[in-house]
């Protein structure tokens, strides 16, 4: 069985100036284990989507999932990585900020402070324990960011384009990581992102947006490339002309 | 270490520069008994501080600006921490808060007279009015400044209410809390003086006044200089708290 499913997932904002459709009949099942990449254009609804899934939006047709339970609110089952770094807690240390889930758990401080040293550990923060958010640069924030996930244990990580702000050589470094940690973690993932090459060098499958407003599903391209992916290979070129058409249409509609 | 001593010795010069510009400008441009130079208002100062009066005096003052700046903060931390968090208490609220800081402590001398007299309660009583509003509004926007993925981000960590507020929400606010008990805190001198001018046995504030009346000038100056170098010294402590609080995760304060 589908550890989340997405069935027919609509939204509809309200405001002052009318209403407009945000997400249309969105369909979608993400397998255990998989690492499934959204991939659109900018608007197209797709961090809409992860904000459903999350909780912090509810859906205005359809339904979501999560274990055959209907999601209501957000919950410790499903990790964030937000794009920002707004999200982390400055008054905190790095070690601090990863172990916030656990001490919301009512984890003693050692225990928490142990585990948290883990994931500091596997994110490649060692020796970094004692820094406070503002003295870390943007590439270790995001990996606060995922070891503070990953510490609380989710049973899946939503990312939100957490390496878009980024610079480029940061950004390949981090993807390779997460990768690795992927690897070692066996975490269901849904990762948005408007970069290809992105989507191609993470994803065992990339879901395509149609443009917005009131983007939905157009297709899902399975990526069946080994880990570590080499990305001027033949076999990830192809993928991502495959990927690549399918969003040029929605970049250059006829 | 070193910037620290580069700070104090440009705070020395600074003063230094202060008092030779008062010098020239009482001794050269004005020439007259009704602005007396730095060095007799130095002695008269040493002299009242060997007769235990200016001590006196400060006590006074700082003992009121304490006890109601206390007292205006301890009501109005958790006011503004309800007006930011909650709408129906901001709306419930928000009339109250617009409505009394636009009326001047000062203003509210003749009041606190008729109702608690002119001992103390009625100075307790304008320092905490002139302490309460600046820290509700700035409490309160802090709290509204507080960023959505820190909240959500706490909510998907497994968050109940109560840690949301406590462990997010409080520390998140703390800088703007600070900064808002540091206006007070200026507040706070600009009302004792008022209030002891008008209605008072003792302080900073009925020194000057009595000082006036018998035309001490020097005492006159005295006072001033005390003011100034205590509002001076209380800002520095302030700053000094809120780096320690909050400069180690904020270096912009």
């Amino acid at each position: 069985m589908a550890l989340v499913r997405l069935e027919g997932v609509g939204k509809t904002f309200r405001g002052k100036g009318g209403s407009w459709e945000a997400v249309r009949d969105f369909s979608l099942a993400l397998e255990e284990g998989e690492f499934c990449c959204l991939l659109g254009t900018s608007g197209c609804g797709k961090t809409t989507v992860l904000n459903m899934l999350a909780g912090f939006e509810p859906v205005t047709a359809g339904r979501i999932l999560l274990d055959g339970q209907p999601v209501a609110g957000p919950g410790a089952d499903r990790g964030v990585v937000f794009q920002g770094h707004d999200s982390l807690y400055d008054w905190l240390n790095a070690l601090d900020n990863i172990a916030f889930g656990l001490r919301l758990a009512g984890m003693g401080k050692r225990a928490r402070r142990e585990k948290a040293g883990h994931f500091l550990r596997l994110v490649g923060l060692a020796g970094q324990e004692g820094k406070h958010p503002a003295e870390l640069s943007g590439g270790m924030k995001q990996r606060i960011q995922i070891a503070r996930a990953l510490a609380a244990d989710p049973r899946m990580l939503l990312m939100d384009e957490p390496f878009g702000a980024l610079d480029a050589m940061t950004r390949a470094a981090l993807q390779g990581e997460l990768s690795r940690i992927w690897a070692e973690t066996k975490k269901t993932v849904l990762f948005i992102t408007h970069d290809i090459e992105e989507a191609v060098a993470l994803a065992t499958r990339v879901g395509v947006m149609t443009r917005g407003p009131g983007g939905t599903l157009k297709a899902v391209v399975p990526v069946d490339l080994p880990f570590p992916r080499e990305r001027t290979s033949d076999g990830f070129m192809a993928v991502f002309r495959q990927v690549h058409a399918l969003i040029h249409a929605e970049i250059h509609p006829q | 270490m070193k910037d620290r001593l580069a700070t104090l010795g440009g705070f020395a010069v600074g003063f230094a520069l202060l008092f030779v510009v008062w010098h020239l400008a009482a001794v050269y441009l004005v020439h007259s008994v009704l602005f007396p130079p730095p060095a007799p208002v130095f002695w008269r100062g040493l002299d009242l501080i060997e007769d235990g009066i200016l001590q006196e005096q400060v006590v006074a003052s700082l003992r009121r600006i304490l006890q109601g700046f206390l007292l205006g903060s301890a009501a109005g931390i958790p006011l503004g921490l309800a007006i930011g968090s909650f709408r129906p208490v901001r709306v419930l609220l928000e009339p109250w808060t617009e409505f009394f800081r636009f009326i001047p402590a000062v203003a509210m001398i003749t009041v606190a007279v008729i109702w608690f007299g002119i001992g103390e309660e009625s100075k307790v009583f304008l320092i905490a009015y002139t302490t309460i509003f600046v820290i509700i509004i700035s409490t309160a926007a802090g709290v509204g400044a507080v960023a959505k993925d820190k909240l959500r981000a706490a909510q998907c960590l497994g968050a109940n209410r109560w840690q949301l507020f406590s462990l997010v929400a409080l520390p998140a606010t703390l800088p703007f809390i600070l900064t808002g008990m540091r206006l007070a805190m200026a507040n706070s001198f600009v009302t004792i003086v008022a209030a002891e001018l008008v209605a008072s046995n003792d302080g900073l504030g009925k020194m000057l006044w009595d000082a006036r009346l018998f035309m001490q000038v020097e005492d006159i100056f005295v006072a001033l200089v005390t003011l100034g170098l205590l509002g001076f010294a209380t800002d520095r402590a302030f700053r000094l708290a809120i780096r320690a609080f909050a400069g180690r995760f904020n270096p912009t304060m």
